[in-house]
């Protein structure tokens, strides 16, 4: 017993910080760094880029493009309504833009970190866009950030369709702004520089959000054909994205 | 500013516990940032591991290991556990502890920043391998971007290495020598 008080004399306080700091780190890993990811926001909030970006980016070019598209799509709806088309309608939302505040925290995974969260009305599973094309999707929310796994990730698989013949297949990432794109279809219709976008039968994102386009073909691949993909969204120099729901 | 010197066995201590905290905390903050001049093609230093070597530069191997384990564990929060980076930091303290530079080196600067360059190149190289048992990814894929990442890393790593570990080194000697008094 008096052994034991000694012990504790000398060493308790020793013992006490390290069960501390361990229970402390266990407690941000199941928290999934939130309070860090909090402080970061924070502190890096005079760092971050102004709204006056967002509005540099619609220039009038955009606008014109999306009054097309609008037009388009009108005419679109106007004729699926005409053929009683029942597919799968999306209510368009207001997007939620948020800027991005860091980088992934170490070398293996592509991800960004946004500093909008839940507070903004972020959830997870939405889905993330920029000027350009798809981005990724919202991997982990905070009160004030989130964390998003972009395209570009090796894990993150995309199904996606060529959109000018509709040959389907799905997407993998490669680390920097390219993808490997594999097909469902022995020989697939499709050259170099078709734009590809996401796939009608996606889980995870909404139809026809564009991506890339190809930039090299191995037709000859097996088990399936195999095309190169290059992402349009600038995401290595993006400093703003919008979020929208799935 | 507070005397050191003057304060209680304990509450002196628990200040030496607080900076420790406190030189962590600003290394995870710098985990996810890049600020011009501490990226090459894309990736930044590896705070954490310079932290977890200045910690078990002058400590024990069983020190460095309780080190890795609790600043792996909120590495693993930051990106994902899967892979754990508990593993690689864990074996970068125990390594760092075990090599006992104090006894054949005195020079400090450059023989941290060389075990720094050292333990990045096997920390991502335990990384890459526990990559290599999970099917997500290409193993052909997992070994050339290992090649890139652990060069660019151990690079960054080793010059940012004395930024972290002079002023903490100066702190934990302070430290040991009120201890010693």
């Amino acid at each position: 017993m008096f052994t034991l008080r000694r012990w504790w004399d000398r060493h308790g306080i020793q013992v006490v910080i390290t069960g501390v700091a361990l229970g402390g780190a266990w407690l941000l890993q199941q928290t999934q760094g939130a309070a860090l990811l909090e402080i970061y926001q924070l502190l890096s909030r005079p760092f971050q880029p102004s709204q006056t970006q967002i509005e540099k980016l619609t220039n009038a070019r955009v606008l014109e493009l999306q009054e097309r598209l609008v037009e388009l799509e009108n005419q679109n709806q106007k004729l699926k309504g005409l053929l009683d088309y029942s597919g799968k309608e999306k209510q368009k939302s207001k997007p939620i833009f948020a800027p991005i505040i860091g980088r992934s925290a170490d070398h293996w995974w592509q991800q960004v970190t946004l500093g909008r969260g839940t507070n903004h009305g972020i959830k997870e599973g939405y889905i993330v866009t920029a000027p350009g094309g798809l981005v990724g999707r919202i991997d982990s929310v905070t009160l004030n950030t989130s964390r998003v796994l972009l395209l570009s990730d090796t894990t993150s698989q995309t199904g996606v369709v060529i959109s000018r013949t509709r040959f389907m297949g799905f997407m993998r990432g490669q680390g920097s702004n390219r993808a490997i794109m594999q097909f469902f279809d022995k020989v697939p219709d499709v050259r170099k520089g078709d734009p590809v976008s996401t796939s009608p039968v996606s889980e995870l994102f909404s139809p026809g959000i564009p991506v890339g386009k190809i930039v090299s073909l191995n037709l000859d691949k097996s088990p399936a054909p195999e095309a190169i993909v290059e992402l349009t969204a600038p995401i290595s120099s993006l400093e703003w994205v919008s979020v929208y729901p799935k | 500013m507070i005397e050191v010197s003057r304060l209680s066995p304990v509450s002196r201590q628990l200040l030496n516990a607080a900076v420790t905290a406190g030189s962590v905390l600003i290394c995870l903050l710098f985990l996810p940032a890049r600020l011009p001049g501490m990226e090459l093609l894309g990736i930044s230093p590896n705070w954490l591991l310079i932290w977890v070597v200045a910690w078990s530069v002058k400590r024990t191997a069983f020190q460095g290991a309780l080190a890795g384990l609790a600043l792996g564990l909120i590495q693993d929060g930051m990106t994902s556990p899967h892979p754990t980076h508990t593993v690689s930091l864990i074996v970068v303290g125990i390594l760092t502890g075990r090599i006992q530079k104090q006894r054949y080196i005195q020079e400090d600067f450059i023989s941290v920043a060389l075990i720094v360059f050292g333990m990045a190149v096997v920390g991502e190289t335990i990384i890459a391998l526990q990559y290599s048992f999970y099917a997500e990814r290409n193993l052909g894929e997992i070994w050339t971007y290992h090649q890139k990442i652990a060069l660019a890393s151990a690079i960054l790593s080793s010059l940012w290495a004395p930024a972290v570990y002079y002023p903490l080194n100066r702190w934990w000697e302070k430290m040991s020598l009120l201890e010693q008094s």
